[in-house]
Formats: structure tokens, C-alpha cells, sequence
């Protein structure tokens, strides 16, 4: 058979199937096609049987569709026998439903249930169909087939070729038995070795011979697949234990096996001549002295010896160390134990103690017994040098002197302040602000109480006081630098007020009071502003100060409309500039210059500072025409003729509460020097020209920093700063002119004094603008001077 | 992506091993493992993190380099121990069949011979590495030699020893290479200094050691089965230099009569015998070591001239005096703060002549083994001691009219008190009364040979005469350092500034025996005072209010900068105040016409020797103020390291400042004693 008629074969086994699904599922079927179809399957399938018959011993195959086959194949005669059967009880139904649903029987009438016909006589003949009496029952197609020969044995149609009627009185023929299908089988022509499989290597079908078959056979049912091999041959006993009667061979027993050998003797004797002539010696035990000679060592050892490089990971056992005094037998007195060092070292334990022996004095050398520990401590120094692990540690053999920075003495830093010299005392409450006059004669002072006092420096008297506010404290005293005229700039509540403390002499307070009335006049020249624009950024008016006020010496007022907190001067005393922190403050009102020449108040920032909160404080660069303004992180320094922001230091704290620019620093080595305290106990210095960020950072303080200060004159580098734990703190902080030197610090000095009132300490501090005294003024109500 | 790595598999979890896992890489059992460790010097390392070399979560495990056992599995001692192990189990074989002689015959005959030299020659590739660890050999081996012998002592072992240990002794006393010795309470150390290592050992003193039960005796024995047979390699190449023959003839029968040391005679080698090592060494490097070796000859011909001719004397003491011409001039720096460059303290030739003169003759009761080698290797050559004492003796006889030094030590007792001596028997020798001192002799006490051999010169021996309380024995070993406590120098000399007087001041106040106790009441007290002062001086003016109530230790604990700075502020400041009104009120009296005085006469003096400690006290303070300014600008780093120096050199200093106060007490006790 060729590859066409297997596909074609195939195909028919599909439709088969096919149909088989048509009956279940009662689609439409034509008739007719399942007639030539059956009679086509019914050749098929018994060649398919035959084919399959050949797979089954081969059990090659893999497919689906073989497995399909398969399936079909694997049932036996009785399946084969119910599938005809099957299909044709298939054809009467079809043909019982047409009626109903037939697309043949609708050719022949539309709508009727009878057939006209003509009878014999040529007339028209109805012929009605035959009325199902339930054609609603289910069992009718069954009820179809069935034989109606009832209940007599088949025997009796054994002559017949059919079995019985069915329910129509038609024959039911005899289904084909296996003999007819054997004889079908052996009409069909199977070319020899046919296998249905395909050799892949030709493409063509693969032909196996009877040889071959059998192979595979033998391989299949694990035998040896040689031919004729037969693994139960009868087994011939060539050789057994068995005593023949008759011997193989009937030569005699030779007479070597009687004689003793001659070689060996010839051997012996080899040995015997060794032994006497002593060549072989008989074994004699070794002698005690011999093993001594093995342990003598006879030869040089390091005969040729050579350096071998340490290895790195060796590490050689430590030495014992040398005996020192105390372990002689006869030390020096001072070295013997005191009735006390005896008791405890008795006492304590022996892996305790630090000596393993007791210093005694045994006077002479014959008094001195054994010492008991002596094989015991060598025995423990055996284990150390097996057990104990060793680590290389290096020692630092320098003087712990070296390690110290070389700082300058303290001597050579002097003079700095270090003892309280002076106590102000007078102020109700705490003194917020202090402030000693540039020509250091003077010391102001400012006060919850409200008032504002001027003392003498040096003893300690109040020379003048004025209340200047009744319920807000005086947050900030600034006297005016120059020596020409002296004013005194005071914060509380609201407004500034100027003051010319009458405490002068004659001239210089007639000076004083010109230069502060100079400015009425312009005030006055100045046009009145305008009502819509006064509302908000106005600049306030200076005021002339109530009759109470301006008896005790106040010149001028300025309603800031918000509280001022810091107030520092311009160098020459013509400007100074006032910080409201107040979270309230709008930004623009924040930071105001005042010219006291004009009488004039202006602010220079119309918008907020960026970053950081409200400003806190603001300096005039003791030199340049810079404002430094600090907001709580960062101090930012514009320039003000130019009008533009110069530099931005970040000193890392997070909330400044002062700072101070070196005097001195920018014209003696070009750069700025700053020093800033901050709420969170740090003081930072700082060099503009080094970094934005501090170049050193203190924190020696417990509590907040509250202010911060350089001695103003450039003669001591000094710097201090006050803290709310009550002390002081006086370093020593030089800026060399040498650009590659950094600036020195060192810490001088603490000064405590000050009682820590209500968790404050320290509020405020100066120096003396000339010596190296400071003063300070605490939150217990008292100024101290120090020097 | 890289590749995963496994853990356990490099770094410390590869490099470490643990005993256990070691002891089942070898194969070995535990004794086997302790006895090779031993042999071949390994020892357990500490890894830098226990948790990464461990694989267990036990904690206390002993680590060893993997490399270091690698290192072992090839070891062919390893097939030795296996051998033993085997024929143990056939020893126990045939012991437990009953059969006896096959197990002796076993052991005596398969019993595996341990040869160690393979090691020796591994561990100290060089004579001077072999040298350099003698120390610990020589310890033991002449513990070993003083041993008694017991079950775990064979005295086989204890023989092996004492001929080792008493070679290595005669090979120091020809070239006079023993530099110091020193009697402690635990024994006599020596120091010796052989081809520049310096090598220090201990030998108890001749009593039978006490032996407690947590020795194991087999460790020990291990370890003295190395040491013999280095010590024997270094004899062999020790005498070898010298041209001696080894072993030295040993005279078993001297021995017996307790001859030690003189057992051995030292015999020089022929010249046909010269040994092949040498002239391989020859081959080598011919340049140097024949120059080394002709030297070698020179110092050969002379030993065997002076160990050949025991009894001839003067000539070489002449001969060796002139040669101390050409020794080397002692460097002494000028000033103080100079550096000190190291010196050979003594040479051979120094050492050699020190004693040669004289003849010695030991008492009954003095150390004779010590003694004779400490005067051998002194180059004493002569040495006579009592018969009792052993065989060997330049003379037994105590009235020998040479004898130049008799050491002695016995109590001086009035004669009366002695028993009379039996009358001596003709022929024997002729006894001498043990009080009695023959004229023409100095007697002395042991120390005084360890004193002057310490010393490098002769002592005065008036000093240690029999009965005279004997001078401090001093440990040559301790150099005096920088702050620590010299018994040698004055007590003034190392003396803190005001330290006497402080210590004075507190003895004065209180008798207490704590010292520790007395400082601190006596900064009480000076504070006390000082409030009160300050109260005085302040008058109107307010000062700052110190905190007297705190007691001054505890303020200088605190390492607060402000806590410190606070009293030393307060402290200053008081000082200045004070002298300020003092100069005050000086100048008022001094204006008014009268004599001034700071306080009542009577107290002027205590006072003044207060004021003076007040002034010490401030100045300590002053200088504890400046460290703690100069450490406030170190980093912290740096801090910690200076106060881990500043805490040990502060123990030094307190140790030595304990000895000297008792040093004080003593002396101001014996001026006491005095008046």
C-alpha cells in the first residue's frame, strides 16, 4: 500500500467519526452520503483492522490520530460486531424523521401528512401516513430495531441467513461474524512486510522483513537476539571431583617428588657460607650504650646554614622579662610589702594578684628557701608557648608631651580678663543689654524694668537712669561710636529712643544734643506723605520725646511700630540699623536704617530674606560699606552701594542668635572674619575667604549661646561669647596678615559669676573698647565687669 | 551580574582552622597533635572576628592557619606517631594474649625513633635564631637537671639534662661570656651573651621542687625532648667554633662523687679531625670565614692553653690586664638631655680577668654549684671548697695558705657558743673551727660576687663581711627610667618639686596609714582655708561663690571644660586677691609704723610651710588647667591615645611615688632612731 491510500484511509476513519457525532448531537445528515459512506467504511475498516493488527506488534506509533486508531483497533470483535450494527439502525431513523424535518421529503409535499397516489384503478389514492401513536415517546427509535421473534432461542435461525422481523416484518439479518470478516480480509491483498510506517531517511514506506520482525521480537522480549543461540543447553561435566577408574595419563610418579631439592640446598648454603663468613650476621639485641651514642649529636647542624627570610605571619615567643628589685632576695627596703600590701595580697586570689610572689627580705643567701612556684610557673610557660595565641601589638613609645598641640602659653596671651572686678547692681529684673561708650568710661545698660542706666565702669555707680518704658522691657543700649558727641540708642517696646544722658560735660553735651537737633530741619523740609502710602511701607517719623522724657535726657523718638531687638551702629555714627525679629514683623519692616543726621528711616528690604526664618540681627561692616544681616541659619552680607548680595555664610547652626565681624581681619589679611553663636550652643568661626561653612566649630558651652563678641579695639584678639548655662568663655582668636595661616584659637577662660535666673545666664556682653576687660550682664539682675 | 560567592569559602572562614577540625585533617589524636605542635613551634592565632572563622556557634574555640596545618600533614613525624600508634595496639595485643616478652621485645625494638634535628634546623635555619630562643631551653633543662626522678622523670631524662645544661655552662666559662647574675627570691638568673644575643635563663635553688597536682609532667617532657636536642645541636656548634672536641670527656666516676661542673674535661681538636661541616663551610664563603676562623684558632689556642693548664696562674692575668687597653672607652654624654647611645657594658676579656687572681675557697654552707661557675666563668681558675661539697676542688683544705677569699655565710657567733671540733684523725685534712678566721684572707658573703660581677669591678668587701647586714641586691636588669623609682639614687635627686613637703605636711597632720587617705584631707582642709581667706579679702565686693562643699577629686574628674575651669578660675583668682590685700595691707602697716605680720607668730612657721604646699597644690592645678586647655583643641582621636599614655605613665609615676614616700618614712625613721 502506498502513502495516498493511508491518507486516504485515514480520512475515512475521520468522517466515520464524524458521523458518529452527527447521530448523537441529531444534526442533519444526508442520507445518501451516509449510505456510500458506510459502504465505504465497511471496506475501510476491516482493511483498517488489518493494519492495525501489524501496529499493535509494532508500537511505533506516537500520533494523536494514531491513537485515535488505536482506540478504534482496540476494541475486539465485539465492538466491531455492535458498529454495523449501529449504523444501521442509523438509516431508519433518518429515514422515520424525514417527515418532520427531511429537506428530501419536503420536496415531495409542503405541508401534508399524506401522499396522493394513484391506485390501480387510476384513481387518486390517499395514503396517510402512519400515525405514531407517541411520537412523543423517547423509546421509539429503540422499539425500531428491536426482533420481534420474541421469546424462542436463535437456534432456530441458524439456517437463515437473518435472525428474526423487526417491528415492520422486515428481516434482520445476521450482523457478519468474524469468519466473514477473515474471508473480506483474505480477498484484500497486503504487499509483504508492510508496516505503515515511513523510513524518514527515504521518505518511502518502510518494509521490514520477517527476519527483521522477528529481531525485534527477540529484543522486544529481552532474549538474545543471535540466531540459534539456546540459553539452556544440557551441561557436559568435562572435569569433576569424581574419581575416574581409569587415569588420563598412566606415566609413574616422577622421583623429584621423593628426592629433597637441590636448589634449595644450594641456597641454604649460599646462606650458611654468608653466615660464616659473616656476612650475615644473627640478630643480636642492640646495647644500652649504642642508644646513648644516638641521642650524643654528632654533626654540625647549621652547617650550612642560610638566612631564611622571616616569615611575616611568625611571630617569635616573647621573652620573659627581666627580674626587677622588688624580686631580689635581699631588695631594698622601700620595695618590702606594708602590713597592709600583705594583707590584701594574701587576701586575693592568685589569679588575681599582680605579683605572684610577696618581696621579702631574707637578709642572707642561706636563708633563702625553695621557691614552691617554680615548676609550676615553668610549667605554665610551657603552655603559653603552645597554647596561648600571640598578637603582634606595637607599642607607642613616645612622650604623650609630643602628642600635645603646641599652643602659646597662657602667659603670653595675657592680658584677658579672669577676675570679676566690678558688680552693677540696681536693675529690677533682668539686664538685656549692655553696652560700654567708645571711650570706655561709661557703661549702659538696659533692663526689664524699663529702664536705662548709665554706669560708671570702673566703680560701679549709677550715674544716671531713666525709665523709658512702663511695662516693656529695654531690649537693646547702643552708645553712638566716635568720641565727638555721645548718644545713646536704646530699644523698648516699640520705639527707639535716642538719648544724650546728661552726665556730660557742658561742651560735649551741648554737641551731643546739636547733632541730634540737626536733623529736625530736614524732617521738617521733607513733604508729609501720603495717606494711602503710610499705611504700610511708610517709614515712621522721628518724634519728639513727652516733657518727662525729654527732661531726662531723650532727644528723639521712633515709633518702630515693632519691637526692636538689636541696634548696632555704623562706624561713624551716623547710621545705625535696627533688627525687629518678631515673626509678626512684616519683611519688609524687619531691618530698618537710621540716619540721625536726617532723621531718617528707611528700610533697605522690601521683600523677605530667603531661606532661614526672620532676620535676627544685622552689622555694619566695621570697614566697608557692608551690611551683614543674620536670619536664623544663614548671615548674608550685602553690599550697599552697589546694592547687591556679596556672600552668603552658612554656618550650619539652626538658629543664630549673634554674631560679630573681626575688626581688624579684612584690612590686616583681606578676608572677613566672623564669629557666630547660635541657640543650639555652638560658636563658629568663621573665614569668608576659606568657606562658606565654619572654619572652626566650639562647642563648649551646655546651654545656648547668647552673644558673641570681638574686642573692638585690634590690639588683644580676643573674642567672647555668653551662654544661658551663666558662664563666659574668653578665647583667644588671632588673624595672622599671612594668607596660608589659618587664624589660632585657643581657649582662655571660663568666668562664672552670673546666676542662672529662670534657665537664662548671660545676656549680653562687651568689652572695653580699649583694655582687655569685658562685662556682662545677667539674667539675675547684675552687670560684672571683668579684667 | 558576578558571580554569587559561596560563603565559608575565602577570606578568615578559609584561613582558620579550628583545633578539632585541625586534629581530624591529621589524623592524629590529641596528645599526638599537643606533641607535634610543640616539636614544630605552631601555635594558635586569634582571628581578627571570631564570628567570620568559626563555622560553629561554639565561642571558645582555639584557631589555628589553615597554612600552618597544611603545613603539618607533611610532616614525617606524622608517620612516626602513626607507627607508634600501631605498634601500641599490637603492644596491647600481646599483653592481652599474655603474652609478656613478645610485648617487651615490641616495645624495645619497633619502638619508632623520634630525630628531631630536621625540626631544629626548619625552626632556627640560623645558629643565631636558635640562639636567640635559648631562653625558654635553658630554664627548663636546668629545672629538669634539679628535678628529683620520679614516674614521670625517667632519670635518663634528668641525666640528658644535667650534661647538656653543664656543657653549655663550660662552654660559657672558656669564653667568659656570662654577664650577669642576680639571686631573686625565685632562683639565680644568668645572663650570658653569646655572638651578640644577649640569653637570660633562670636555675632554681637546690631544693627539692614542690610539685603540684595541675602539672602535667608529659607536656613538659615534650617540650624537654626538643630542648635537649637543640641544646645539643648548639653545644655541638658552640664547641665546635672553639675548636673543642664534643662531647667533652665526661668522667662518670668524678660524677658520682658530685663533681658536676669538673666531671668534664674540655679537650681540644686534633687538627686532622677538623670536622667536615666547617670545611663545607669553607667551600662556601671562603672570604669571611676564614678570617672568622683564624680568629677563631687564636681564641682556640688560648682556651686550650688555659683549660690545658689548669693550675698555671699569673702569666695570663698580666696578659689579659694589658689587653684591656684596647677596650672600648666609655661614652659618658655631658649633658643630661642628650641621647645615651647603647654600649657593650662588659667584654670577654673584662669578664675574664675579673676574678683570676684570686683563689676562693667556698664554705660548707655557701652554694658551691652556682658559686664555682659564676667564679669560672669571672676567670677564676683556682677555687677550693670543703670535701663535703663534691670532687673537683682546687683544694679541699680550708687552711690552704693561697686561698685569697673565703666566702662565707654563716652568723657570726662569739666563739664561745661553738662546739668543739673533735680532734682531727692523722692524715685527714685538717679541720678548722668554724668561727675561727684564718689571717691573710678576706672572708665574705655570697653577694658580694654577684655584686661585683653586676658591677664589672671588686666591691669592698669590709661590706660583706660574715654578719654584716648586707646591701640591697639589686637586679642588674632595670635601667632607671624617666619618672620611675632609682633605689640607687638619692631620694632628693628624683624627688617631685615640694614633694617632700607635702608628704611631710600630711604626715604631720595626721597620723594615717593610707596615703591616698591623708592627700585628701589635706586638700579638704586647704580649701576650707581658702574660703575663709576668701571671705576676709572680698569684703563689700561680691566674688563668684565657689563650690567648696565638692570635693577637689571629683571636680577633676569631671573632664568638663567649664567644671574644671570653674575652680582653677576661683583657685587663681584667690591667689591674686590674696596677694594683692597682703601687699596692701603690707604697705598700711608699713605706714603706720608697725611690724607687719600675716597672721599670729606663733603659727608663722606652720603657716608658712602651708602657704608653701597652697602654692605647690596651685601650681599642680595650674599645670592640670594648661593640659586640659591644650587637649580641648586635639581631636578626639588623638585625646583618647594621650590619655591611654597619660593613665599608664601616671601608674609608673604612682608606683614610684609610693616607693619614694616609703623611702621617706624609712629614712626620717632611721634620723629618728639616730637622735
Amino acid at each position: 500500500m502506498n502513502a495516498s491510500k493511508l491518507s486516504k484511509k485515514r480520512k475515512a476513519v475521520t468522517r466515520d467519526v464524524e458521523e458518529e457525532a452527527g447521530v448523537f448531537s441529531g444534526d442533519e445528515l444526508n442520507v445518501g452520503d451516509i449510505n456510500g459512506a458506510l459502504s465505504d467504511n465497511a471496506n475501510e475498516l476491516s482493511s483498517d483492522e488489518e493494519d492495525s493488527e501489524i501496529e499493535l506488534i509494532d508500537d511505533f506509533s506516537d500520533d494523536e490520530d494514531e491513537d485515535e486508531e488505536e482506540e478504534l483497533d482496540s476494541d475486539e470483535i465485539p465492538s466491531d460486531g455492535e458498529e454495523p450494527l449501529k449504523k444501521k439502525a442509523g438509516k431508519p431513523v433518518a429515514d422515520l424523521e424525514v417527515p418532520t424535518n427531511d429537506e428530501s421529503s419536503s420536496e415531495e409535499e409542503a405541508e401534508v401528512n399524506f401522499r396522493i397516489e394513484k391506485d390501480a384503478n387510476g384513481n387518486d389514492r390517499y395514503i396517510y401516513d402512519e400515525i405514531n401513536p407517541d411520537d412523543n415517546s423517547d423509546y421509539s427509535d429503540i422499539d425500531e430495531n428491536a426482533n420481534t421473534i420474541g421469546n424462542i432461542p436463535l437456534t432456530f435461525y441458524d439456517k437463515y441467513p437473518h435472525i428474526g422481523y423487526d417491528i415492520n416484518g422486515k428481516k434482520i439479518l445476521r450482523p457478519a461474524k468474524g469468519e466473514a470478516l477473515d474471508a473480506l480480509l483474505d480477498s484484500i491483498e497486503i504487499p509483504k512486510g508492510f508496516t505503515g510506517l515511513t523510513d524518514p531517511s527515504t521518505g518511502k514506506p518502510l518494509e521490514l522483513s520477517q527476519d527483521e520482525l522477528e529481531l525485534l521480537r527477540k529484543v522486544q522480549m529481552n532474549e538474545i537476539p543471535a540466531e540459534g543461540y539456546d540459553p539452556y543447553e544440557p551441561l557436559m561435566e568435562w572435569f569433576s571431583n569424581k574419581q575416574e577408574i581409569m587415569p588420563l595419563s598412566a606415566a609413574p610418579e616422577p622421583k623429584r617428588r621423593f628426592v629433597p631439592s637441590k636448589h634449595e640446598a644450594k641456597r641454604v648454603m649460599k646462606i650458611v657460607k654468608a653466615i660464616r663468613e659473616g656476612r650475615i650476621l644473627p640478630y643480636k639485641p642492640p646495647s644500652e650504650e649504642k642508644e646513648e651514642s644516638l641521642d650524643l649529636v654528632s654533626f654540625d647542624l647549621w652547617a650550612d646554614e642560610a638566612e631564611r627570610p622571616d616569615h611575616p605571619m611568625h611571630i617569635p615567643a616573647p621573652k620573659l622579662p627581666p627580674p626587677g628589685y622588688e624580686e631580689s632576695y635581699h631588695p631594698p627596703p622601700e620595695y618590702l610589702p606594708s602590713n597592709k600590701e600583705r594583707k590584701t595580697w594574701e587576701e586575693a586570689d592568685p589569679e588575681d594578684r599582680e605579683q605572684e610572689y610577696l618581696p621579702t627580705d631574707f637578709g642572707s643567701l642561706r636563708k633563702v628557701p625553695g621557691y614552691g612556684e617554680f615548676v609550676k610557673e615553668k610549667f605554665e610557660r610551657c603552655l603559653d608557648l603552645y597554647l596561648a595565641p600571640r598578637v603582634r601589638r606595637s607599642k607607642l613609645n613616645i612622650d604623650p608631651e609630643s602628642l600635645l598641640p603646641k599652643l602659646p602659653s597662657p602667659e603670653e596671651l595675657k592680658p584677658f580678663p579672669s577676675v570679676c572686678a566690678t558688680v552693677f547692681r540696681g536693675h529690677k529684673g533682668r539686664v538685656r543689654s549692655l553696652n560700654v561708650d567708645p571711650t570706655g568710661v561709661w557703661l549702659a545698660t538696659g533692663g526689664d524694668d524699663g529702664t536705662v542706666r548709665v554706669w560708671e565702669l570702673l566703680t560701679g555707680r549709677q550715674l544716671y537712669s531713666v525709665k523709658v518704658s512702663d511695662e516693656d522691657p529695654v531690649n537693646v543700649v547702643r552708645w553712638r561710636p566716635g568720641k565727638d558727641a555721645v548718644v545713646l540708642a536704646a530699644a523698648a517696646g516699640d520705639d527707639l529712643f535716642l538719648i544724650v544722658p546728661p552726665i556730660l560735660d557742658p561742651e560735649l553735651e551741648q554737641a551731643s544734643l546739636e547733632l541730634m537737633d540737626a536733623g529736625w530741619g530736614y524732617a521738617a523740609s521733607k513733604p508729609a506723605p501720603k495717606a494711602s502710602e503710610e499705611k504700610k511701607t511708610t517709614p515712621p517719623q522721628w518724634a519728639r520725646p513727652s516733657s518727662a522724657l525729654a527732661d531726662s535726657g531723650v532727644c528723639a523718638v521712633i515709633p518702630l511700630r515693632y519691637v526692636a531687638k538689636s541696634i548696632s551702629w555704623h562706624r561713624r555714627g551716623d547710621y545705625f540699623v535696627t533688627v525687629c525679629p518678631g515673626s509678626s514683623t512684616p519683611a519688609s519692616m524687619a531691618i530698618a536704617i537710621h540716619t540721625v543726621s536726617k532723621h531718617l528711616t528707611q528700610y533697605p528690604f522690601s521683600r523677605r530674606i530667603k531661606g532661614g526664618g526672620p532676620p535676627q540681627t544685622a552689622h555694619f561692616h566695621p570697614s566697608k560699606p557692608i551690611l551683614f544681616v543674620a536670619n536664623q541659619r544663614t548671615v548674608r552680607a550685602y553690599d550697599l552701594s552697589r546694592q547687591l548680595l556679596v556672600k552668603i555664610v552658612q554656618p550650619g547652626a539652626r538658629w543664630i542668635s549673634s554674631f560679630d565681624i573681626h575688626p581688624t581681619s579684612s584690612t590686616a589679611s583681606g578676608g572677613d572674619n566672623l564669629i557666630v553663636g547660635s541657640y543650639d550652643r555652638r560658636l563658629l568661626w568663621h573665614d569668608l575667604e576659606l568657606s562658606q561653612r565654619p572654619y572652626k566649630t566650639l562647642r563648649y558651652h551646655r546651654k545656648a549661646i547668647r552673644a558673641v563678641k570681638f574686642h573692638p579695639s585690634g590690639r588683644y584678639p580676643l573674642f567672647a561669647d555668653a551662654s544661658d548655662d551663666g558662664s563666659l568663655q574668653i578665647f583667644h582668636g588671632s588673624v595672622t596678615g599671612d594668607m596660608l595661616s589659618n587664624a589660632s584659637i585657643v581657649p582662655l577662660k571660663v568666668l562664672k559669676g552670673h546666676k542662672i535666673t529662670g534657665e537664662l545666664g548671660v545676656l549680653d556682653l562687651d568689652w572695653h573698647p580699649r583694655e582687655a576687660w569685658c562685662v556682662s550682664a545677667g539674667a539675675d539682675g547684675t552687670c560684672r565687669l571683668w579684667m | 551580574m558576578a558571580k554569587i560567592k559561596k560563603k565559608g569559602t575565602s577570606g578568615q572562614a578559609k584561613n582558620f582552622i579550628t583545633r578539632t577540625q585541625a586534629v581530624r585533617k591529621l589524623q592524629i589524636s590529641l596528645p599526638d597533635f599537643r606533641r607535634l605542635c610543640i616539636f614544630k613551634g605552631i601555635y594558635p592565632r586569634e582571628p581578627r572576628n571570631k564570628k567570620k572563622a568559626s563555622k560553629s556557634s561554639t565561642p571558645n574555640t582555639t584557631f589555628y592557619y589553615t597554612k600552618d596545618i597544611q603545613f603539618l600533614l607533611h610532616e614525617p613525624l606524622l608517620r612516626k606517631f602513626r607507627d607508634q600508634k600501631a605498634l601500641a595496639k599490637k603492644i596491647a595485643r600481646s599483653l592481652g594474649r599474655g603474652e609478656v616478652g613478645d610485648a617487651s621485645r615490641l616495645e624495645k625494638n619497633h619502638a619508632p625513633k623520634l630525630t628531631l634535628d630536621h625540626i631544629i634546623k626548619e625552626r632556627y635555619p640560623t645558629f643565631i635564631d636558635a640562639l636567640r630562643d635559648l631562653d625558654d631551653a635553658l630554664s627548663l633543662l636546668f629545672l629538669f637537671a634539679n628535678l628529683p626522678s620520679s614516674a614521670h622523670v625517667p632519670p635518663k631524662t634528668i641525666a640528658l639534662c644535667q650534661r647538656v645544661t653543664h656543657e653549655f655552662q663550660h662552654y660559657l666559662i672558656t669564653t667568659n661570656s656570662l654577664r650577669k647574675s642576680f639571686l631573686s627570691i625565685k632562683g639565680i638568673y644568668y645572663q650570658a651573651t653569646i655572638q651578640g644575643q644577649d640569653i637570660m635563663w633562670l636555675v632554681p635553688y637546690r631544693f627539692v621542687q614542690r610539685v603540684n597536682g595541675d602539672v602535667d609532667y608529659r607536656i613538659m617532657a615534650t617540650f624537654v625532648e626538643f630542648y635537649t636536642t637543640l641544646l645539643g645541636f648548639v653545644n655541638y656548634r658552640l664547641y665546635s667554633t672553639l675548636g673543642l672536641r664534643y662531647p667533652p670527656k665526661f668522667d662518670t666516676r668524678s660524677d658520682e662523687n658530685g663533681a658536676e661542673l669538673a666531671a668534664f674535661t674540655l679537650e681540644g681538636r686534633t687538627v686532622g679531625e677538623a670536622p667536615k661541616a666547617i670545611e663545607a663551610n669553607k667551600q662556601t664563603n671562603k672570604t669571611s670565614n676564614q678570617e672568622v676562623s683564624r680568629e677563631v684558632q687564636a681564641k682556640v689556642d688560648k682556651v686550650i692553653k688555659s683549660a690545658g693548664l689548669d693550675r698555671t696562674k699569673d702569666e695570663q692575668v698580666v696578659e689579659s690586664t694589658e689587653e684591656a687597653s684596647d677596650a672600648i672607652d666609655k661614652f659618658e654624654p655631658t649633658a643630661p638631655e642628650a641621647d645615651t647611645l647603647p654600649q657593650p657594658d662588659l667584654s670577654g676579656d673584662q669578664a675574664g680577668s675579673l676574678f683570676a687572681p684570686f683563689v676562693f675557697y667556698v664554705s660548707r654552707e655557701a652554694p658551691k654549684a652556682p658559686l664555682e661557675f659564676i667564679l669560672r666563668s669571672f676567670g677564676c681558675t683556682r677555687i677550693g671548697w670543703d670535701a663535703v661539697l663534691g670532687d673537683g676542688a682546687f683544694t679541699h683544705d680550708e687552711t690552704d695558705t693561697r686561698i685569697t677569699h673565703q666566702i662565707v655565710d654563716r652568723p657570726s657567733l662569739p666563739e664561745a657558743s661553738l662546739p668543739a671540733i673533735p680532734a682531727a684523725s692523722e692524715g685527714a685534712v685538717q679541720k678548722v673551727r668554724p668561727g675561727t678566721r684564718i689571717p691573710g684572707r678576706t672572708y665574705v658573703q655570697p653577694q658580694w660576687v654577684w655584686d661585683c660581677i653586676n658591677e664589672g669591678k671588686l666591691l669592698r668587701a669590709d661590706l660583706y663581711a660574715p654578719g654584716a647586714t648586707l646591701p640591697p641586691h639589686l637586679s642588674p636588669w632595670v635601667k632607671p627610667t624617666r619618672g620611675g623609682y632609682d633605689p640607687r639614687a638619692s631620694l632628693a635627686e628624683q624627688e617631685e618639686e615640694g614633694e617632700a613637703e607635702l608628704d611631710e605636711e600630711s604626715d604631720s597632720d595626721e597620723e594615717m596609714e593610707d596615703a591616698t587617705e591623708e592627700k585628701k584631707a589635706d586638700t579638704k582642709e586647704e580649701s576650707e582655708a581658702e574660703s575663709e581667706d576668701e571671705e576676709d579679702i572680698n569684703g563689700g565686693m561680691d566674688v563668684a561663690e565657689t563650690d567648696d562643699d565638692e570635693s577637689g577629686s571629683e571636680e577633676e574628674e569631671d573632664e568638663d571644660f567649664g567644671g574644671f575651669e570653674e575652680e582653677a578660675a576661683s583657685e587663681s583668682e584667690d591667689e591674686e586677691e590674696a596677694a594683692r590685700t597682703q601687699h596692701q595691707k603690707e604697705l598700711e602697716a608699713e605706714a603706720a609704723g608697725l611690724p607687719f605680720s600675716s597672721g599670729g607668730a606663733a603659727g608663722e612657721s606652720s603657716k608658712k610651710k602651708s602657704a608653701q604646699a597652697k602654692k605647690i597644690a596651685s601650681k599642680k592645678r595650674k599645670e592640670e588647667e594648661e593640659l586640659e586647655r591644650q587637649k580641648m583643641m586635639m581631636s578626639r582621636k588623638k585625646r583618647k591615645l594621650l590619655e591611654k599614655m597619660i593613665y599608664s605613665n601616671k601608674k609608673q609615676s604612682e608606683e614610684a611615688a609610693k616607693l619614694r614616700s616609703k623611702r621617706r618614712k624609712l629614712e626620717k625613721g632611721e634620723k629618728g632612731g639616730q637622735k
